[in-house]
């Protein structure tokens, strides 16, 4: 343990030193009087971090003996963590202090999951692997369950944690065949195995190791929690979910797969294209009979996620890149639509179900506008943003030879359009029903109209954020 | 079969009027895929000029204008918007003699070149043409729109949604790079939907809007797969590449695939059969809108694609047998539903619905000739369609009605009305000499020479039968509105417009005209150069009205006339019986199809997700075990090579123990202290097992933990209800046995399977054994793990143990507090009444002996653990069990009240010692944890052995202990909430008193 090791891990460091020393105040001062600040203050220290990680070195490089890489796609993967989850929680403050929700362990746990997501998308070992998604996985059931008075919530929190143990077993029994038939927990030491045939006990780990991320970025059939989660979860936290764990999540999937078995790739890309199509269709059929908006978003993430996995069954340094692109303009429509979902009430109350927004366009036609952007955009409707993503990963699925991968995306999102163009639908022209609150906390404001200018501003050069992606997935994919 | 019908095609294309003219150098024939296009272009010189983005970016800039000049009043808006739109005009028009030439003009633009992005627009003679269109007829619209819109409606806001369509419209004829199409497409969709709602008041308008975007834009994702593989054969994703790759497309293996997603895209856009349903009801937007988007523009695009891709899609007899069939069965089906439609619009729609097919038809022809007629009846079809759409909104807009029933005899209230709308329906009709009428002949010409399915005049007969029908609802249109007496009862008494309202329609009428008298002149030059850009050949038409007697075509014409004004004076029976007959309604049938697919997704969604995690276990297990399956099944593998080691008759006996164990616990798993018992049991029989397999330390972990467990549990389950609730019927049962048998032997075999194979290394046991003596100084190399080797997993072990039982302590407390939990506990009432003797005096007596014993034990077990079985962990099980049984034999007060030890004090102590063993390594300059041992020889004893890991194993005793105590304390606290009484004496009877307690109490 050198002082390059801890350089490298310096904003973990940081972070983690700032979730310990947060939670030691808050503790003996004001308790949950200093929520907000803490809240806010959590809120500046992603952005920094995000700041130090995207401004800072370039190139690569390993600490801690391999354990723990340091590069351009770990770089960015965490800038996209780390702003979403900035994003998220300043968008969620206004309306946990609303339903007195805001405890000052909340931004705790967020930035202790944060820094296991850090670690997961940085991770270049079984173990460290593990720890990283332990850490964001363990904060996560806490958070899910964070109104405990309320019995969904609760049980929201059990089911994710209960099946999120059978995956992290199944990943861990993966991991263990992994290491007794490699020989090694290093990835660069599993991939140097694989040049003199694949074991059967290898090929087991890898299968149980990919069902177990699987679980995590909730691709069907391994997504059954997600719903309920996602239903039962205040509001703030589902928005959370459907964002920086998501990419978490699918980054290691994406440095397990190349790192570690990048030499096998026709071994793991089947799997993958069969979650895609699974998560594509489950995802696309589902959410066509929801009526609440937040289940319904659930079924969106599947899909989505599908999508990504796409862009990574190809297999390739384009497929990556694909994901990588997916994935930042899927988090941020996401952090839109969420700020949007916050922001229903009606009463002081909120609301959930889509029947609420019914002639929305009347009352709010800029908010129902923005909506309409982003709800085009998640349905890939060019020339949003949003079409971009889903052309990355189909074109990276043809250029694999995966055509019949792309077909069947190209049908799913078109099965997938209907209800994002219901909502779009009932905002313009639905029945007259009772009004939603009018109000927005400037927060949410902010990230909505953000986001909706995000996904047509794009269109010009996607924020250069293609060729970021490009020079992570070279890193990657060797 | 394609081929069979172009080669009888070709014989023919000189009667119909058509002439190809020979090869000029730039044309190429069918057969010959290579003479590119773009090397063709480039003799000529393709020319490169900005004016083309300039002029599809102008209606996008022109989009911010209405906003702003909205304020300086309505004409002055109008004339803004109408002005940038003939800027645009004058721009295509200064391109267009070169276009004529037969050049290509183009202009490059990169915009996200890795995707194969390019802003790259081009101009031949089919962008020509119907940019034309769309710049031409968006001027006489806005024209037309700004006298027809009232006052109230906000006029601004609806030419900024024009200009954004008319924008996405030039852009999807201009471009040069499918992709940039395709942005351009969904634009199209984005701001009709916008256009359509307009109205948003109307119910219907709600329904047409919901139905348009769902069926287009549905379509245009379908139109990304298509483009997505035809980019990816063609290697490129400029159209101007595309069309030079025919013969790589068509023989591509994804030809098919792409032409349905590409098809897909066009259909739904431009309304074909079974797409047709959603442009009649999207018809309730204004009538401008109408008549611009589904008459002229955008339902065209699906044509206009169809036409661009013509060079490399068509000539297949999938092309033909889809495209052809698709445009025929759409023609007939619009043409019957167009003539019993009472609104005048829903007539007018299913008309377009009816005409596009029959360019459709055309276009699936496959042949050159036909391609050809399509282009000329697009234009004569957008000029008297578009004339139709405005004077229906005419009369709407003055007799406030468009239901024709409440109509009839307007032609001497409003000549000028009734003029226009004359010359636009018998054009429709297919009346000579209006232009309607020289493209439907070419189109029945065309007809009766194509040969479908062996069959050679299926196609002529049908074709003949729809236009029999368009010739019925053009003169309907004209009749029962216009003709017939005049009547009293207009909900509004209708007189001629304003100039402004009836210049547009009126202009297009002289076209109708114009083009039907002197169709060389007029038309034919862009017919040409359309047509060209088509068919990828050099083609000159000939139009003229006599082509003598010989043609099928002037008497499929004359048949169709005259059969159509037989069905109109036939009209009154015969919507009887069509009001008589059910038939599908385009609403009916979206509903019908949208709502059981809604209800069938819910279904399938509550069948997956019905909120039971039981089910959620049952999927994952399910899907887990298929992984595994395909794991096994794919690899390429080798049988494992280790020998199977004999079984022996007791170990078989103990396993066939455990196995019958373990059913019957999940059989009597409701009995919850017979299942704690037979937990017992298994624990008891993996305990043997792990002595049977030479692992004593194991087994005596493993006898005490489960002796502590049990003893906690017992305490534990007093308070809960001796069974546990029923949960499941018979079949879930049965399923959740058959996917838990199916994992137990999936599972099974793949230990088997992993056991009889090498791993990639040896086992660690060699090392150990090595180095246990040498390096930790101990000869049990079980406790040298576990305190030296593996110390610091060790010492993790122990901190977390001191947490679960700092838990249970917290979470026993929030019972105590007030609340619903401790109420329930208050009133917790006993189920089984109590045993006679709460505190036998053999037991107390028995344990009171066994403590000094068991303590002492406890002492050995640590102290050996070094070198023989035992351990800090066993000990402190041992001494807790020691502890337990006290209280267990002689009440928690009196025991509690004879050991003065804080049990927190306990764990935080063992912990500490642990951790300060491992921090005493730093003092000797070692890393944490370094264990070092030596040997002393203390008089009397004999020399024996002092290492760290001893202290470290103290910690682990200590923690042990007190997690142990600590649990057992919380359950007590509960046990005294519950109601227990407290005694203070050992037992009931003291003996040496003589008298039981309760008597003496007395």
């Amino acid at each position: 343990m050198t002082s390059a090791d801890f350089s490298a891990v310096f904003p973990e460091l940081a972070l983690a030193i700032f979730a310990m020393a947060g939670l030691l105040a808050a503790v003996y001062t004001g308790k949950d009087k200093s929520a907000p600040m803490m809240l806010w203050a959590t809120v500046a220290a992603f952005v920094l971090a995000a700041l130090w990680i995207g401004t800072g070195g370039t190139g690569a490089r390993t600490a801690f003996g391999g354990m723990f890489t340091d590069d351009p796609f770990a770089r960015f993967a965490k800038v996209t963590i780390l702003l979403s989850a900035a994003a998220v929680l300043a968008m969620s403050q206004d309306y946990m202090t609303r339903r007195d929700l805001l405890r000052f362990e909340y931004p705790i746990l967020i930035t202790l999951s944060v820094i296991g997501m850090m670690m997961m998308v940085s991770a270049g070992d079984l173990m460290a692997l593990y720890m990283g998604l332990e850490l964001q996985s363990l904060a996560l059931y806490v958070v899910a369950s964070l109104r405990r008075d309320s019995a969904k919530s609760t049980e929201a929190g059990l089911k994710y944690f209960v099946l999120g143990a059978l995956s992290s077993g199944l990943l861990l029994y993966g991991a263990s065949l992994t290491y007794g038939y490699a020989g090694t927990t290093l990835f660069s030491g599993i991939l140097s195995t694989l040049n003199d045939g694949v074991p059967l006990g290898l090929l087991f780990g890898l299968v149980f190791m990919l069902a177990g991320l699987a679980f995590k970025v909730s691709a069907a059939p391994f997504h059954m929690w997600t719903p309920d989660v996602y239903e039962g979860s205040p509001t703030p936290v589902t928005a959370f979910f459907a964002t920086a764990p998501k990419v978490a999540a699918m980054a290691l999937f994406a440095r397990l797969v190349h790192d570690a078995f990048g030499g096998i790739p026709g071994d793991w890309s089947q799997v993958l294209a069969a979650l895609a199509v699974a998560s594509m269709f489950l995802g696309a059929i589902a959410a066509i009979g929801q009526r609440d908006i937040k289940r319904l978003m659930a079924y969106s993430s599947i899909a989505h996620m599908g999508f990504a996995l796409m862009g990574l069954a190809a297999g390739n340094a384009g497929g990556v890149q694909a994901m990588l692109v997916y994935m930042a303009i899927y988090v941020t429509m996401n952090v839109g639509t969420f700020a949007f979902i916050l922001s229903m009430s009606r009463d002081g109350r909120p609301v959930t179900t889509i029947d609420s927004l019914n002639m929305y366009a009347k009352r709010e036609p800029l908010k129902a506008l923005a909506m309409l952007v982003l709800m085009f955009s998640l349905a890939g409707v060019p020339p949003m943003v949003g079409f971009f993503g889903k052309f990355y990963v189909l074109k990276a699925a043809v250029d694999a030879n995966m055509v019949w991968l792309a077909v069947a995306g190209v049908v799913a999102s078109v099965i997938g359009a209907y209800y994002y163009l219901r909502i779009v639908f009932y905002m313009y022209f639905g029945k007259e029903s009772e009004a939603l609150d009018s109000g927005m906390p400037v927060a949410q404001w902010v990230m909505l109209m953000g986001a909706a200018a995000v996904m047509l501003l794009g269109v010009v050069n996607l924020f250069g954020i293609e060729a970021l992606a490009a020079v992570a997935a070279e890193t990657l994919v060797r | 079969m394609a081929s069979g019908v172009v080669a009888g095609k070709q014989g023919h294309s000189a009667l119909t009027g058509l002439a190809f003219a020979p090869d000029k150098g730039r044309a190429r024939t069918t057969g010959q895929p290579a003479a590119t296009r773009t090397t063709a272009h480039n003799q000529n010189g393709n020319r490169p000029g900005m004016s083309l983005a300039l002029i599809a970016a102008l209606p996008f800039l022109g989009a911010l204008l209405p906003g702003l000049m909205i304020r300086a009043g309505r004409t002055a808006c109008a004339v803004s918007t109408g002005a940038v739109t003939a800027l645009a005009l004058l721009l295509l028009g200064l391109n267009a003699p070169a276009v004529l030439r037969g050049e290509v003009v183009q202009t490059r633009i990169e915009w996200l070149p890795q995707l194969g992005l390019n802003a790259n627009f081009m101009l031949d003679g089919l962008g020509l043409l119907f940019a034309g269109l769309i710049l031409g007829i968006g001027l006489l619209i806005i024209l037309y729109a700004r006298f027809y819109l009232a006052k109230a409606d906000p006029m601004g806001q609806f030419y900024t949604y024009l200009m954004l369509f008319q924008g996405a419209m030039l852009g999807i004829v201009l471009s040069d790079n499918i992709l940039l199409l395709l942005v351009f497409w969904e634009l199209t969709s984005l701001s009709s939907f916008l256009l359509i709602g307009y109205w948003k008041h109307l119910p219907e308008g709600r329904q047409g809007a919901r139905m348009a975007l769902t069926v287009t834009g549905a379509g245009g994702l379908a139109l990304i797969g298509g483009m997505l593989i035809l980019g990816n054969i063609a290697g490129s994703y400029d159209l101007s590449v595309i069309l030079t790759q025919k013969v790589a497309i068509q023989s591509s293996d994804w030809y098919l695939p792409a032409l349905l997603l590409i098809l897909l895209g066009c259909f739904t856009k431009s309304a074909q059969f079974p797409f047709h349903f959603w442009l009649p009801h999207a018809m309730a937007a204004p009538t401008p809108v109408s008549a611009y988007l589904h008459s002229a523009t955008m339902v065209k695009a699906g044509l206009f694609l169809m036409a661009r891709l013509w060079p490399v899609l068509a000539g297949t007899p999938e092309w033909f047998y889809i495209v052809a069939t698709t445009g025929l069965v759409t023609m007939l089906l619009g043409a019957k539903i167009a003539l019993f439609k009472h609104d005048l619009k829903a007539l007018l729609a299913f008309s377009t619905v009816s005409q596009l097919g029959l360019i459709t038809m055309l276009l699936g022809f496959g042949t050159k000739a036909a391609a050809t007629v399509a282009v000329f009846h697009i234009i004569n079809h957008a000029t008297f369609k578009a004339a139709l759409f405005m004077t229906a909104g005419i009369v709407d807009h003055e007799a406030h009605t468009r239901d024709i029933r409440r109509l009839g005899g307007l032609r001497v209230l409003m000549p000028v009305t009734f003029a226009i709308a004359t010359l636009a329906a018998l054009s429709m009709a297919g009346i000579p000499p209006l232009n309607g009428f020289l493209s439907k002949e070419l189109m029945l010409e065309e007809a009766a020479h194509t040969v479908w399915w062996q069959n050679p005049w299926l196609v002529g007969v049908l074709a003949t039968i729809g236009a029999l029908f368009s010739v019925a609802y053009s003169f309907r249109f004209v009749a029962h509105v216009f003709l017939g007496p005049m009547r009293d009862d207009y909900p509004h008494r209708p007189h001629d417009p304003g100039f402004g309202l009836w210049a547009a329609p009126a202009l297009l009428a002289g076209l109708v005209v114009l083009i039907g008298l002197a169709p060389m002149a007029t038309a034919a030059w862009l017919v040409d150069a359309a047509a060209g850009a088509v068919t990828g050949a050099a083609v000159e038409v000939k139009i003229s009205h006599w082509h003598g007697l010989e043609p099928a075509a002037l008497w499929m014409s004359l048949a169709a006339i005259g059969g159509g004004l037989m069905l109109l004076g036939l009209f009154a029976p015969l919507s009887r019986l069509w009001e008589g007959t059910p038939r599908p309604e385009a609403k009916r049938i979206f509903d019908g199809l949208v709502e059981p697919l809604a209800t069938l997704s819910r279904r399938i969604t509550d069948a997956l997700h019905d909120g039971a995690v039981t089910r959620y276990f049952a999927i994952a297990t399910l899907a887990i075990l298929a992984a595994g399956v395909w794991a096994f099944v794919s690899g390429t593998h080798q049988q494992g090579d280790h020998a199977l080691t004999p079984v022996a008759l007791v170990p078989a006996a103990g396993w066939a123990l455990l196995m019958v164990t373990t059913c019957a616990i999940v059989a009597l798993h409701r009995q919850r202290l017979l299942v704690l018992i037979l937990v017992g049991v298994v624990g008891l029989m993996v305990s043997v097992g792990f002595a049977y397999l030479s692992a004593p330390d194991l087994a005596l972990t493993q006898i005490s933990v489960e002796v502590a467990t049990v003893i906690l549990l017992l305490l534990a389950l007093n308070y809960l209800p001796k069974t546990t609730p029923a949960e499941s019927g018979g079949a879930r049962r049965l399923r959740d046995g058959v996917i838990a048998t199916l994992a137990g032997l999936g599972a099974g075999g793949l230990i088997y399977a992993l056991m009889t194979r090498d791993f990639a290394f040896d086992t660690i046991a060699a090392y150990h054994l090595a180095n246990a003596k040498t390096e930790g100084g101990g000869t049990n190399v079980v406790n040298v793990i576990l305190v030296d080797f593996r110390g610091y997993d060790t010492f993790g072990e122990i901190t977390v143990l001191g947490i679960a039982a700092l838990v249970i302590y917290a979470l026993t407390e929030s019972i105590l507090r007030p609340g619903p939990a401790n109420d329930r506990l208050r009133l917790w009432k006993a189920e089984s009444q109590d045993a006679g003797d709460r505190h036998p005096l053999m037991l107390v007596v028995a344990t009171r002996l066994i403590l000094p014993l068991a303590i002492m034990v406890g002492v050995f077990i640590f102290l050996r653990g070094h070198n023989l079985p035992g351990g800090g962990f066993i000990a402190g099980l041992v001494v807790a069990i020691a502890l337990v049984m006290q209280y267990m034999a002689s009440g928690f007060e009196w025991t509690a009240a004879r050991q003065k030890i804080d049990y927190h004090a306990l764990i935080a102590s063992g912990v500490l010692v642990a951790a300060a063993t491992g921090i005493g390594a730093w003092f000797n300059g070692l890393p944490f944890m370094t264990s070092a041992y030596g040997y002393v020889t203390l008089w009397p004893l004999e020399t024996f052995e002092l290492a760290t890991a001893a202290l470290f194993d103290l910690g682990v005793f200590l923690t042990v202990l007190g997690a142990v105590m600590l649990s057992l304390a919380s359950l007590s606290r509960i046990a005294l909430r519950a109601g227990e009484t407290v005694n203070l004496a050992p037992y009931d009877i003291d003996p040496a008193a003589g008298r039981t307690v309760k008597e003496e109490a007395r």
